[in-house]
């Protein structure tokens, strides 16, 4: 019997499930995370509760921040996505579905909030939009930090993580 | 024919096998290929970034996901000591750092499982809004706050925890490197001789 084949054949199923398990990680992983954080619904702020050591959604949580995230789905068209400024350092980012993160803005060049238009890479752009940002993916996650080390400046930056707005542009309208 | 149908049977299980376990070896302990290395301290340029390659794309989403680019922020981990033992609840270091050419930065203890430690102390992070980012500073990391006057608790951490540096709007001229980072010193470990 010639086994050359054989292993020839096991190292190359190797090579393949190997390479598709490396690229299907960080899918994988976003898509969990989407599951826990758009439980509620996707294109809608998710503000999570203070940071402590029962915050086990995502790994590596900072516990100086006051987070918002949002799952956005692109597939009924274009998402509005807003940040309300906040006093000290905030950042507005957006990641693909392979974990990429495609996009950020921060208080340094947005002073007085961020107002974005997202829509799906190739597609035609709305009219009158002031930032458009292409997606390259139909899902995806925004998130907002807003710097808020204390008891005190986290119950503030939840305040203002109230009037965020994550929006379907059919529902706005609609 | 049947032992042709068995041989392949068996190639595909043994390369399915080699493919799995192959692909969780680099995941858990493939990162020091995907970094760069200031003394003790591990960082990945690539974090969050879209022209990360598959495999540093991976090792991040599975350290931690949703990181900000390298332009937003820089992210390094503390694994060890300076005598290449992992970090032990067991043990007190003190952590000893300068001002960074940065906006802000802070340090996080996390657990062996990447988030925080089981514990009541609210002590699992310190930041430049507190300790100043214009003069030397100090923390003690231990399972007990003792007499430290900026303290990340160990306690619950295990064997094996993880400090994290975070590092905000970095200035275009900072550049890391193992004297401008943090310095972590062992003060003693318990069981280790008088």
């Amino acid at each position: 019997m010639n086994w050359g084949k054989y292993v020839l054949g096991a190292l190359i199923i190797g090579a393949l499930v190997h390479f598709a398990l490396i690229v299907a990680t960080p899918r994988v992983l976003m898509h969990v995370a989407m599951d826990r954080i758009g439980a509620g619904g996707d294109n809608a702020w998710l503000i999570s509760d203070r940071v402590t050591a029962a915050s086990r959604q995502i790994v590596r949580p900072s516990p100086d921040f006051a987070y918002s995230a949002c799952v956005f789905d692109l597939s009924q068209g274009p998402v509005v996505i807003t940040a309300t400024p906040w006093d000290a350092y905030w950042s507005l980012s957006l990641y693909a579905a392979n974990s990429d993160n495609f996009f950020v803005i921060d208080d340094r060049e947005a002073h007085y909030g961020a107002e974005i238009t997202l829509v799906r890479r190739g597609t035609e752009h709305p009219e009158g939009a002031s930032m458009v940002i292409e997606s390259p993916d139909a899902r995806g996650i925004a998130l907002i930090r807003r710097l808020a080390p204390t008891p005190t400046a986290y119950d503030a930056a939840r305040q203002v993580a109230g009037e965020d707005v994550c929006a379907s542009v059919t529902h706005l309208v609609g | 024919m049947l032992r042709r149908i068995l041989a392949w049977l068996v190639a595909i299980v043994a390369g399915v096998i080699f493919g799995a376990a192959s692909a969780w070896a680099v995941l858990n302990f493939g990162g020091a290929n995907f970094t760069e290395h200031y003394g003790r301290w591990v960082y990945s340029r690539a974090a969050g970034s879209t022209a990360a390659g598959p495999y540093t794309r991976a090792i991040i989403a599975r350290e931690g996901l949703l990181a900000l680019s390298a332009r937003e922020a820089r992210y390094f981990s503390l694994y060890e000591d300076e005598r290449g033992r992992p970090l032990s609840e067991s043990c007190i270091y003190d952590l000893n750092g300068l001002p960074l050419d940065a906006r802000w930065w802070s340090v996080t203890l996390y657990a062996d499982d990447n988030f925080l430690a089981q514990n009541t102390d609210n002590a699992h992070s310190v930041d430049a809004s507190r300790l100043g980012n214009d003069r030397a500073w100090s923390v003690r990391i231990s399972p007990v706050r003792g007499a430290a006057a900026h303290w990340l608790s160990s306690r619950a951490a295990r064997r094996g925890f993880i400090v994290m540096l975070r590092v905000y709007n970095p200035q275009r001229d900072f550049l890391p490197s193992e004297q401008s980072l943090p310095v972590l010193t062992t003060v003693s470990c318990a069981g280790d001789p008088p």
